[in-house]
């Protein structure tokens, strides 16, 4: 790791002066080991009261029955699924920063798969919640894992997507814990040594035993790669299988085969989006500006840019196969879809996901703090947007005119949808109490050689190629977080 | 062997020191004192004391707990003795009749729950309407009365009842004032013979019949034209050529379902095989069922049918009678030209009906018919129909009669004017004149809320009686179950009070038949009990011929259509108002499946409203589901929603009657609104047709209809062809030549079907539409009715509906236009083509629903069927989204016991009425059409145990028996003498979405249209 010096044409990790590993854990572990700030409190309880509405919402219905919300005899899934898939879409961020970028190596991950992690267990679990509350009878939730049983012979249907479904989420859902929960060892150990009284012993607990020394060091990095190596196929097949509840039936406007790999780019271009919308936040109210930096927030940008370009070209093939299909249907479904009662939603869609990401091709938008936030939170709003135009236009005219209807949500419907946004994030602010948000150990593996503090002293050294030092000083130009007089001098 | 030697557990023991000693005693710290309490000192110490306390106290409290938990109790009384041939699980049939039709009551348990088509009755036995259908639930109805009513006391006994009215009939007696019975036609021989019998012993008696919808006009104009004062018996199934000027006669004309029959055996596919199809035109202002029907379908203004007939009449019979002329409707007279050369061509083959109440128009279309030659083919006048007998006028004068004071005591039989007369305010204030007003009605009524006494009657399910339909043929209603509650029969009632030899209706009844009819035809009472109906040999139908001068009547007609023609056609329109299919008169506007039954044109539940053309709308300016206020000329004004309503005249507005009851129930109360007082009373009968001015009250009230979208946007869902097109080629339009290979992925894969193959023959141009195999289907299967709130919302949980799709035909190039957007740009929309379609679960063999249930919860059976496993079912709903026919539905709500479902089961007296072989779905669980899957289990059952296969009709699906029109055919495919195998041969049948290569089981065979170039021309 440390040792060998990283290319000065790398920009930095870490920024700020001074940055000695004490420097890092007192950092980070800010929000852990303090009282919460007003911020915090502000957030805490709007999410609560969010999280309050979900309870009554979801009580409700589960009282009255799914009359309560507002499908019909013709859309039979409307606001619960697209809460489910945009819910399990973002979960797909944390998943991929946390396994696929450490598999390729890229250490700017370190400073974000904490959070992201994070953010990937409470979707999955808002996601959860969505495919308990949306069945007639929850109660009887799990005839739909194959359990052994009293009722004779009966076994679930291997040929359902739903039970692939369920496979993968819960699949998905405890790998994801376990793998956070590894990472997460060393620093809470981290935590208990610093802590005392009650919480030392809490923590004692949850750090089942970390000694630091070096072997459980090694063990450690080798179950982060297994782990890594189990999770990285999660990416891919999650979301796959959630399209497949679509892909797999007859209707128009699911039955396609483009599903899983627009449904894989997507849930990672809505992933990041989320990760961004949390983490632009959570950087400043937290002052770890030099720990998620600009390199950071432009990396994922560019990742935005790039999984929303592919979603673009899979909403135009759908309609090229639409088109060229030749099958009256399937060209109905998509001309409903843009021209159609819900033809708003659709637009919504194209401009959110599509058109407005665009914009982050210019580098003073993707490293404009305030833009990429606003972006990220319209990515996310065209995301659900296009979940909702694929479910609910699809179903409300399909085969026969007859059934053709529309759907109208109800408050119970709107209230599920914005209390799981309250559930997640009471989880997330209490998350940011507990549990360091940025991975210590890992950002400290990356001071000695990847920090700014460290590329200085390399320029100072004298023995770089003077061209090379000057782009990497012109790179540090876009960075909230570099004192640029600094660099004048040099 | 034993060994001595001694193991020591630690050197304290070897050692045996006193602590050891002491600790070991004390090694099992409380040891339990089994041994003292066993032996009997022990009771006395002290520990068992204390244990039996704790034991006390836990006992207790574990009790207590226990007993926080209230266990249901269940009643069960076993039989003492079994009652004869009432055998759990076997349910018995008995012959009887609904309104004049042969039925047989099916019961479970002492239970009539459905009604099902009596085999023995001729015509009767192809089927029978909704109203039949939904009948059984009136029974269990929670808003009738449990007792007599006398001046609103509750809990009164007959004999006060009959105490009073005795005494009240005396004064009137000695006072020499009048006495009147006041019903609607009544059929029924021993019910008049006991009228009769009351007017003998109460002479100043006098039966006044009046019908809300009445026939009057017809009666009336039959005594005018050839002295017979009768309503004809109309031979459809005779006539190839069929012209009605707004009669609904596969609807509510007269007898729609018995009409039905008859007008479909020249229509249907075995009449099609041998080459033949009737031809019907339709000239009418409202879209009515039978103008769905049409194959060429005029619309009219109410003004324009006088003159209409009269140019009909001019050119077939080459008079020049004045007043036939319409100016402004050139399809019109087009159209009326080419059907006078058509009925001249097929003289005595043909048949003219008008819907009209008008004497003098109905006295024209009898010239007409007489021209044609009609009478003693298509028109019976000397076996006359029994149903309507009622006389407009002599309900008007009884009005005059009460107003003068002069009736002393009123009876109301199975009449409700108080609702369906034409001045309801008049009518009230002269009924306050009347010193006895009695009311013989099962509930509080309109009628019945301003009477002395209500003498409630039983359900006809309760009751003995008979019917008359036709003359020759009689029918007996038999009771299915005792009385529930507390009535007694209205006959009954009248036997007593005017102290009859014999005061047992049944007595009453059985006397009357086996005195009067049973000896004509040599039957007995028992062979009467058995078959149900009695057909007399039937005179010859004389033919008649018209010799009278019409210009009078044309005068008359000339003036009814210039009053009518007031409008201006854009808040001032002519008002048909007509009796709607589901509610008909408004009788049994309680009854939930009835409400929710969609009209089988507009498909609106729950409601009536204001049908305009969509020109019409546009002109006036009003959007679909503005409330608008109708003002009659009368000032009678109410506020309905717009419905635009293809097809409807320009210039007119249509509204159902039978809606807007303020007392009949929990159900059917203010329930849209009344249109009875827009009739008016003119020329001595009753006019449907007024002038109204409308304007908008800047409101709107979405009616809830089951189906919104009306056009199948060119889609080879419905596949049509012309006659002409399908006499040549009998293929034609149902794309049996071009068919596409079929791709399987599943070829290896085959299941074969080795036992029974069930599938259905739905013949699309024998279908009217009507709606009875919806509500026969409810009842069948409990399916639950949802109110208006959530038909809205769009989940009605019919599992079978009738889809009806609107076409127009482009005058310009000829082509159908069934696209909504092209539509949109049409100038004409009066040429309006309307096929109806009943859908269902077509238990695909390659089932979307079966493969994306989680837990195989819908599942595929050995003898094609896709069974639904209620129990199994975790509400995903992904099947009913993956259904491409959209027939699933799912239970948003526990409807039988949620107490905003009140107007259906939610009492545990209205749920009697369930079918017993088929359990109730709960909250959040899918459902859907089972083909009956109790009703092949009961047929499998009976063959088994006679020991005998099957046979072809053996088991008949619940919408198949209800159909008057033998649409639905059901069977097993793999018998290949079963009709439906040879059905589905036939070269007419395509499936539905069969490209999706679901495999459906159910074939359609093709909708044909008797058009050609010339009935083309005339909308041209």
């Amino acid at each position: 790791m440390s040792g060998h010096n990283e290319s000065i044409l790398r920009e930095p990790l870490i920024t700020g002066k001074n940055i000695t590993y004490a420097q890092i854990t007192d950092d980070i572990l800010l929000p852990v080991e303090n009282k919460p700030n007003r911020a915090w409190w502000i957030g805490f309880i709007i999410s609560l009261c969010g999280a309050t509405l979900w309870v009554v919402a979801v009580s409700y219905t589960f009282w009255f029955g799914i009359g309560a919300w507002g499908l019909n005899k013709t859309v039979g899934w409307a606001w619960d699924i697209t809460g489910f898939v945009w819910w399990v879409g973002i979960g797909h961020a944390g998943t991929l920063i946390s396994a696929v970028l450490l598999l390729f190596r890229q250490n700017w991950r370190n400073s974000i798969n904490r959070s992201a992690e994070a953010m990937t267990i409470f979707a999955v679990i808002c996601a959860a919640t969505y495919v308990v509350s949306h069945m007639g009878r929850p109660w009887l939730a799990y005839w739909v894992l194959p359990l052994p049983n009293q009722f004779g012979s009966l076994w679930v249907n291997f040929n359902s997507p739903l039970v692939w479904d369920m496979f993968a989420i819960s699949t998905y859902f405890s790998v994801s814990l376990l793998f956070w929960y590894t990472g997460l060892l060393p620093d809470i150990a981290t935590i208990r040594d610093r802590a005392e009284g009650m919480r030392k012993k809490v923590y004692t607990v949850l750090s089942f035993g970390w000694t630091g020394n070096v072997k459980t060091w090694q063990r450690f990095e080798a179950v982060s790669l297994i782990l890594a190596g189990i999770s990285t196929p999660l990416v891919l097949s999650v979301h796959t299988i959630v399209s497949m509840d679509f892909a797999t039936s007859v209707i128009p406007g699911w039955h396609t085969t483009i599903f899983p790999p627009y449904f894989v780019a997507g849930a990672i271009f809505s992933g990041f989006a989320m990760v961004l919308t949390l983490l632009l936040v959570a950087r400043k109210v937290l002052g770890l500006e030099n720990y998620i930096t600009m390199f950071h927030i432009e990396s994922m940008n560019k990742i935005i840019i790039l999984t929303g370009s592919i979603v673009g070209v899979a909403y135009l093939t759908e309609f090229f196969i639409a088109w060229y299909s030749g099958s009256e249907y399937e060209q109905y479904a998509f001309i409903n879809r843009s021209t159609g009662p819900y033809w708003w939603a659709y637009w919504m869609m194209m401009t959110c996901n599509v058109i407005s990401p665009q914009l982050l091709w210019f580098k003073k938008i993707r490293t404009n703090i305030a833009a990429t936030w606003i972006l990220s939170i319209v990515v996310n709003i065209g995301m659900w947007f296009e979940r909702f135009v694929i479910i609910v236009t699809s179903l409300h005219r399909d085969y026969l005119p007859s059934s053709w209807a529309m759907f109208y949500p109800t408050w119970v419907d709107v209230s599920v949808f914005v209390g799981s946004i309250g559930l997640f994030f009471t989880l997330f602010l209490l998350f940011l109490r507990v549990l360091p948000s940025i991975a210590i150990a890992e950002v400290k593996l990356l001071l000695k050689s990847a920090s700014e503090q460290a590329k200085l002293e390399l320029i100072k050294d004298g023995h770089l190629d003077k061209e090379q030092v000057a782009e990497y000083v012109e790179s540090l130009d876009k960075f909230d977080s570099v004192k640029q007089e600094e660099y004048a001098k040099i | 062997m034993e060994s001595n030697k001694k193991y020591w557990k630690g050197l304290e023991e070897y050692k045996n020191t006193p602590d050891f000693v002491e600790n070991n005693k004390n090694e099992f710290a409380e040891p339990l004192p089994i041994e003292d309490v066993l032996s009997e000192a022990g009771l006395s110490t002290v520990t068992p004391r204390r244990d039996f306390l704790k034991a006390l106290g836990f006992g207790l409290g574990a009790v207590t707990l226990a007993a926080c938990q209230k266990t249901p109790v269940h009643k069960s009384i076993p039989y003492l003795i079994r009652p004869e041939e009432v055998v759990p699980g076997i349910p018995n049939y008995y012959v009887s009749t609904f309104k004049g039709n042969p039925v047989l009551v099916k019961t479970v348990v002492g239970r009539p729950i459905k009604i099902e088509v009596n085999p023995n009755a001729g015509i009767f036995s192809t089927g029978t309407d909704a109203q039949a259908q939904a009948s059984v639930l009136d029974l269990y109805d929670v808003s009738k009365l449990k007792n007599p009513l006398l001046k609103k006391e509750e809990k009164t006994l007959w004999s006060d009842v009959d105490a009073f009215v005795k005494g009240e009939l005396n004064k009137a007696q000695a006072s020499g004032k009048k006495i009147r019975i006041v019903s609607s036609s009544l059929n029924s021989p021993s019910a008049k013979a006991v009228v009769t019998d009351f007017a003998v012993k109460y002479p100043t008696t006098k039966h006044v019949q009046y019908d809300a919808v009445s026939y009057t006009g017809i009666i009336k104009a039959n005594e005018n034209s050839f002295g017979k004062a009768v309503l004809p018996k109309y031979n459809f199934d005779k006539a190839d050529l069929i012209v009605s000027f707004a009669a609904d006669f596969l609807g509510t004309w007269i007898s729609g379902e018995e009409f039905t029959a008859q007008y479909v055996s020249n229509r249907n596919h075995k009449s099609l095989e041998k080459g033949k199809m009737s031809r019907h035109f339709q000239f009418e202002t409202g879209m009515s069922l039978t103008g769905t029907n049409a194959d060429t379908r005029v619309p009219i203004k109410l003004s324009e049918e006088g003159p209409a007939l009269i140019t009909l009449y001019n050119a077939i019979t080459g008079n020049n009678l004045a007043g036939g002329a319409l100016p402004n409707n050139v399809t019109a007279d087009k159209a009326l030209k080419l059907v006078a050369k058509e009925l001249t061509q097929n003289k005595g083959k043909s048949l003219v009906v008008s819907g009209s109440n008008d004497v003098s128009t109905q006295i024209l279309v009898n010239a007409i018919n007489a021209a044609i030659g009609s009478y003693g083919a298509t028109i019976d006048l000397d076996n006359p129909c029994k149903r309507y007998e009622g006389n407009d006028a002599e309900f008007a004068e009884l009005l005059n009669e009460m107003n003068r004071g002069e009736v002393a005591a009123v009876f109301f039989l199975n009449s409700n004017p108080a609702y369906d007369s034409t001045k309801i305010e008049d009518f009230k204030s002269a009924l306050s004149k009347v010193a006895l007003k009695v009311s013989f009605s099962d509930r509080v009524d309109e009628t019945s809320d301003l009477c002395d006494v209500v003498a409630i009657t039983p359900n006809y399910l309760e009751a003995w009686g008979d019917a008359n339909t036709y003359e020759g043929f009689y029918s007996i209603v038999q009771p299915t179950i005792n009385p529930v509650f507390n009535s007694r029969q209205a006959e009954q009632s009248l036997l007593i009070w005017s102290d009859a030899a014999v005061q047992d209706y049944y007595q009453y009844v059985r006397n009357n038949w086996e005195a009067t009819i049973l000896p004509t035809v040599g039957k007995t009472w028992n062979d009467l009990l058995q078959s149900g109906v009695v057909n007399a040999t039937a005179k010859t139908a004389g033919a008649y011929g018209f010799s009278m001068s019409l210009d009078a009547v044309a005068t008359s007609i000339a003036n009814s259509s210039k009053a009518l023609a007031k409008g201006n056609g854009t808040d001032a329109l002519e008002l048909h108002i007509y009796e709607s299919i589901p509610m008909r008169d408004g009788k049994y506007a309680n009854n939930a499946f009835l409400q929710e039954l969609p009209d089988p044109v507009s498909k609106v539940t729950w409601d009536n409203y204001l049908a305009l053309s969509p020109k019409q709308a546009e002109k006036s300016g009003y959007k679909e589901f503005d409330v608008v206020t109708v003002k009659g000329e009368n000032g009678y004004s109410i506020d309905l929603p717009v419905l635009i309503q293809p097809g409807q005249a320009m210039g007119t507005a249509s509204v159902a009657l039978g809606y807007g009851r303020s007392k009949v129930g929990k159900a059917g109360n203010n329930v849209g609104k009344n249109a009875f007082p827009f009739t008016s009373f003119s020329n001595g009968t009753l006019k449907y047709g007024t002038t109204v001015k409308i304007s908008g009250t800047g409101m709107r009230d979405e009616l809830a209809q089951t189906q919104t979208h009306y056009s199948f946007e060119g889609r080879n869902i419905i596949r049509e062809a012309t006659l002409k097109d399908y006499l040549k080629d009998p293929a034609a339009g149902s794309g049996n030549h071009h068919k596409h290979k079929v791709y399987d992925l599943w070829t290896t894969d085959k299941h074969e079907k080795l036992g029974n193959d069930w599938v259905m023959a739905i013949d699309l141009n024998a279908c009217t539409g009507c709606g009875s195999c919806v509500v026969a289907c409810n009842v069948e299967n409990n399916i639950p009715v949802v109110g208006k709130d959530e038909v809205r919302r769009r989940r009605e949980m019919h599992w079978l509906r009738i889809d009806r799709y609107y076409s127009f035909n482009d005058e310009k190039t000829g082509h159908d236009v069934t696209e909504e957007k092209e539509i949109a740009h049409m100038e004409n929309l009066d040429n309006v083509s309307v096929v109806h379609q009943p859908m269902l679960c077509q238990h695909c063999d390659h089932a979307p629903c079966e493969t994306v249930c989680p837990v195989l919860a819908t599942v595929h059976s050995s003898d094609g069927l896709n069974h639904m496993a209620y129990n199994r079912c975790v509400g995903t709903r992904y099947c009913a989204n993956n259904c491409p026919y959209k027939v699933r539905r799912f239970n948003w709500f526990n409807y039988w016991n949620d107490s905003r479902f009140d107007n259906y089961l939610n009492n545990e007296f209205t749920q009697l009425v369930l079918n017993p072989d088929v359990t109730t779905r709960s909250r959040g669980v899918m459902e859907k059409c089972s083909m009956c899957i109790q009703r092949i289990q009961a047929g499998k059952l009976t063959a088994k145990m006679e020991k005998r296969a099957l046979k072809d009709g053996d088991i008949k699906m619940a919408c198949q028996q209800a159909c008057s029109a033998n649409a639905i055919i059901f069977g097993d495919k793999n018998d290949p003498n079963s009709e439906v195998a040879k059905a589905l041969k036939s070269e007419r049948i395509y499936y539905v979405l069969e490209e999706i290569n679901v495999q459906p089981g159910i074939g359609y065979m093709t909708k044909i249209r008797n058009i050609d170039s010339e009935t083309k021309e005339v909308h041209a």
